[in-house]
Parts: structure tokens; sequence; C-alpha cells
């Protein structure tokens, strides 16, 4: 089954219910279907198997996602802000036929003079009648996304029709999704969380709300109160920037919302806390996966679970082992197993080394309690060395984040000639913030252990993320 | 300079380094604090506190101690004359 044949499904069981609204449009599963046949009808001739895709979030983006796979190719999802150098690299390995775009992403390409793959605007696409798609060949990969990279270079992550599967209807069943649900989406559709969301609202038959923007936060209530929405979907740094709305009008716009899902980099506690006060009438959920081992874990931040740092339990069908060689520490590298993990990498055998036997070697630390919960402390490559002492850089920015003045804060190891590494801070302050480093310091000396302390502190202008939202911690060394 | 600013000005650094140790050494009390004690005659001065203290040293006097500077600090004292001869 592939994602063409949800919505087919929800087309035949909901056909003039409206699947999707975007900021200009809305469409019924029914039209939505016939405009994907239309889509796929136009480019199913075409003789690379791999199309690349570019744009904001939009029905049109849907539209072209949807009917590149319905033709039988693959869809290379591309960033919208990519870099040149980024696309470049990304273009050779997937060496796809062309690239369909929006215009605003048309006008940002045209500028990098080194790209050779023509160009294609959804407008351009020519509508054909709508062929008989058994003349397509079939393809087991649905998409091809590149990582985000938070240690190194990108690498070509392939996703197959049976692994989407697999996913959509573990998230259907832990966050119970149905057909009632109105979802809005803010985050971008070219990576893995923000399409997860798509997946599954075509599978459900629930109506999908996008928006280009996740940092509109006025946009994304007013749109959630609009439409009764009852699910979102938002990056932990989103959701610590809502609470500086006060907490009754939160309230109220959520008051509709049974879940806000979010998604794996470390959430505050005290945001995660606060949206347990805030949702009256639901659950802040989580997430941990890579794009390599999508939905790996869920986490439902009940009233009665206190694990406020936890990731949550393996996803059904999914095992978790943790790969420790050091015996007196229960932390090791986060080992994931099932039919969510990718077989190989596209094309890169060195990448491949992280697949043995069906496990994925995540590269990022964590451990496992008594009673099954992961907790993640960062990456393997993240990890600073005091003097033999080992700090995830996650359990520091914690600690300064409690600092009224803080709005965000990056801890990573820099070179010291005695100890190896010292931790350095970057940090930035919050708008009339009169925040000191003296304060900073004197805040880590009384909640961190001696060999935790940092050494530098620099306040500036922002930090390096991906639009994951996870720290690009090689920029700042 | 007159010596009415100077004295309060090393008065002030005193202060400031007499903090620093308090700071780095929560649990010590005020009589076991001295301007001479060396660093073996505190239980709790190790190569983390070490660095602590020039941490805190750099950042409230805006200075940077070389690695020799660092090394060589044994008491408050010596944090103390470190700290004059980067401020002259």
């Amino acid at each position: 089954m592939n994602v063409t044949d949800f919505l087919k499904n929800s087309a035949y069981k909901f056909p003039s219910k409206t699947a999707v609204i975007d900021e200009e449009k809305k469409l019924t599963f029914k039209d939505l279907y016939q405009e994907v046949q239309k889509f796929s009808s136009s480019i199913g001739s075409v003789n690379k198997s791999v199309i690349g895709l570019i744009a904001e979030n939009s029905i049109s983006f849907i539209i072209s996602y949807l009917g590149i796979i319905n033709s039988g190719k693959t869809a290379h999802l591309i960033p919208f802000e990519i870099s040149e150098n980024n696309l470049l690299s990304q273009l050779r390995s997937a060496n796809p036929e062309f690239i369909i775009c929006s215009s605003g992403a048309k006008q940002n390409l045209s500028k990098y003079s080194s790209i050779r793959t023509p160009l294609l605007e959804f407008g351009e696409v020519s509508s054909k009648p709508i062929q008989n798609l058994d003349n397509f060949k079939t393809n087991d990969l649905a998409y091809l996304i590149y990582t985000s990279g938070t240690t190194s270079e990108p690498k070509g992550v392939p996703i197959t029709h049976a692994m989407m599967e697999f996913t959509t209807k573990n998230i259907i069943k832990v966050l119970g999704y149905t057909s009632s649900d109105v979802d809005i989406l803010p985050l971008p559709l070219y990576h893995s969380f923000g399409l997860g969301c798509l997946h599954t609202s075509l599978c459900v038959g629930s109506t999908l709300v996008l928006l280009k923007n996740a940092n509109n936060l006025e946009k994304i209530l007013e749109t959630t109160k609009k439409y009764n929405a009852t699910t979102l979907a938002a990056i932990p740094a989103t959701l610590t920037k809502f609470l500086q709305f006060d907490k009754k009008v939160l309230e109220d716009y959520f008051s509709t919302i049974r879940l806000i899902i979010t998604n794996s980099t470390s959430i505050p506690t005290e945001t995660v806390k606060k949206f347990k006060e805030i949702l009256r009438n639901g659950h802040l959920a989580t997430y941990y996966g890579l794009t390599e081992a999508s939905r790996s874990t869920f986490m439902i931040f009940d009233k009665t679970n206190k694990r406020e740092n936890s990731v949550g339990r393996a996803a059904p069908e999914i095992r978790i082992k943790i790969v420790n060689h050091d015996n007196n520490s229960k932390a090791g590298e986060i080992w994931i197993k099932g039919n969510n993990v990718i077989k190989n990498y596209w094309d890169n055998v060195e990448a491949d080394k992280r697949l043995v036997d069906g496990w994925l070697r995540t590269g990022d630390i964590g451990y496992i309690d008594g009673e099954g919960y992961l907790f993640l402390l960062g990456r393997d490559d993240d990890i600073i060395n005091v003097g033999g002492e080992k700090i995830a850089p996650h359990e520091i920015e914690e600690v300064v984040k409690q600092l009224s003045g803080v709005e965000d804060v990056a801890a990573f190891g820099v070179d010291h000639e005695i100890f190896g590494q010292t931790i350095k801070l970057n940090i930035v302050k919050s708008k009339n913030s009169n925040l000191d480093k003296s304060i900073v310091l004197s805040h880590c000396m009384k909640n961190l252990e001696k060999f935790k302390i940092p050494t530098k502190i620099d306040f500036v202008e922002d930090i390096p993320k991906t639009d994951y939202g996870k720290v690009k911690r090689f920029m700042l060394k | 300079m007159i010596l009415a600013d100077v004295l309060r000005d090393d008065t002030e650094i005193k202060n400031t380094i007499r903090n620093i140790f308090f700071e780095v050494f929560p649990n010590m009390s005020e009589a076991d604090f001295s301007w001479d004690k060396e660093q073996k005659d505190y239980p709790a001065w190790d190569s983390f506190a070490q660095l602590n203290l020039i941490t805190f040293a750099e950042t409230k006097f805006n200075i940077t101690l070389s690695l020799e500077e660092s090394i060589g600090i044994k008491s408050a004292n010596d944090l103390l004359e470190c700290v004059h001869s980067h401020l002259k």
C-alpha cells in the first residue's frame, strides 16, 4: 500500500469532506484525489525514477508529492531554504529528472548558477487526461530525504512505501487519530515530522490545515480557534515560545485540542509541566525518531506520569536497546530495529555501516529505565569530555534555561590544554535582559557538579539549528 | 589615582575574590577561609575547583590568565596577586 492508497480510501469513504486547507484554498478528498491523478498522468512517462520537489506548505505541494508517488516515481524532498552547496550535493546524489517547485522556490533557485537540473513551476506541469496508472512502473521507494545533518554532511535516506505504512499505522494506533480530527500543521512537509502528519491525516480521513510559518504564533492560535482544531504539531521551541502568552489565553485557544504532538529534541521540563496544565481537554505527546527510523518511541505526558524528560517507550513492534561499552554506566548508544528502519542509505557505503543486522546505530546517547522509558542525553559526538568526566550538553542547557533572561542556549566542548575539553555556552538573551556572565556562572555553580561548570560564555544573536530544532553543534565548535 | 581610590579598589578586589572562594567552595565556613591557606589544606580544592576559581576570576574581572598563571595559583593570595597584575 502506498500513500496515495490512503487518499484513495479516504476519497471513497469521505468524498465531499474537506481533506486539506492551506492559506489560500481548500480541497475535498475526492477533488484532491482527482488532482493527484491528473498530476501523475502528466509526469508518469518521464525516464528517471526520481523527481525533486521544493515548495512551502501548500495544497500544490501535496498534489505534487502524491502525484510523483502515484506515478511510480520517488519524490526527492528538498528543504525550502537550502543552500546552493547543499542543493548541488543532493542533486549529484539523487539525480532527479527535474525539480517541481513553487514560484517562490524557483525565484530562490534561479540565483544558484551551478544548478543545471530543470525547474518546473507547479503550473508548468502540463495537465493530461488521466491515464491508467497500471501502465506506470512500480517503485518500492516513496520518498528520499537528506538528513538535516546535526553532526556532518547530509546523507540520503530512502523511505519505502512499507516503512511509511508501518509508521503511519503506529502513529494512529498510539496517538488515536480519527476522521473527526482537524490537524494544524505549521511544520514543513519536506521533513519526516510534517510528512508523517500528512500521511496520518490522509489515512484516517481527517482534515489537515497547512500553515507556512511555525514562528507566527498568533496565526497558529487563530487558526486553531477558527477550525476548532483537535491536534497541533509543533517543535519544542515553538511550544516554549507559546508560554509568553497568558495561561488563560492559551487555555482558551487550545480548549478544543486533544493532542499536541512534538518531537524528540529536548523539551524543557517546565514547558511540559505548563502544557499539562494548559491542555484541559488533551495531552502533550512527543516521539523519538530519526528520518532513518521514524517515530520509534512515543510519550504521552498524562497527568499521572511524572517522566517529563522522557521520550517514552518503544512504538509497537519496534525494539530499542542501549549499547554500552562501559559497565559502570547505564547510558549508551541507542540502537533501533523494526519495520520503520531503513535497509540502507542512498548510495552511501560509509553511512551503511550504521546499519548492523537490521539495527540502526543512531549515534544518540540515552538510557532506558526499569519500566522501558527512554531518556535522551545527546549525540555521541556531542558528549563533552572534561578530564575524563563525560557530560551531556543537554543537562547543562536545561539548568541554564531555568535562568530568567535566557531565550536559548547551546553547550558544547572546546579544546583545553589540560582537561582535553571544557564546556562553552552560547546564550541568546531575551529582549531587555540584563543577564551577565557572572549570574550564569553562579547559577551553574549552585545547580551543577563542579566538573560541569562552563569555562567560557558568549552572548550570541542565535544558535544554528536544523529545521527540527536540533542544535547544529558541529557549527559551534 | 588618589590613595582612597586605590584602597577602595583593593578592598573591592579582595571582596570579589573572597566571594569567589565561597562560591567555588560552598561548604566552606567563614573561619575556614584564609588568604594564606594553601590548596593542599582545602579538601575540596581539586583540579576542577582550580578550573572554576580561574573561570570565576576571569569572568568577574574580565581578564584572561595564561596556563602558567592558572597552574601557579595555590592560595587566595596567589589569585589576588595574579588579578592585581592584570588590572595594573
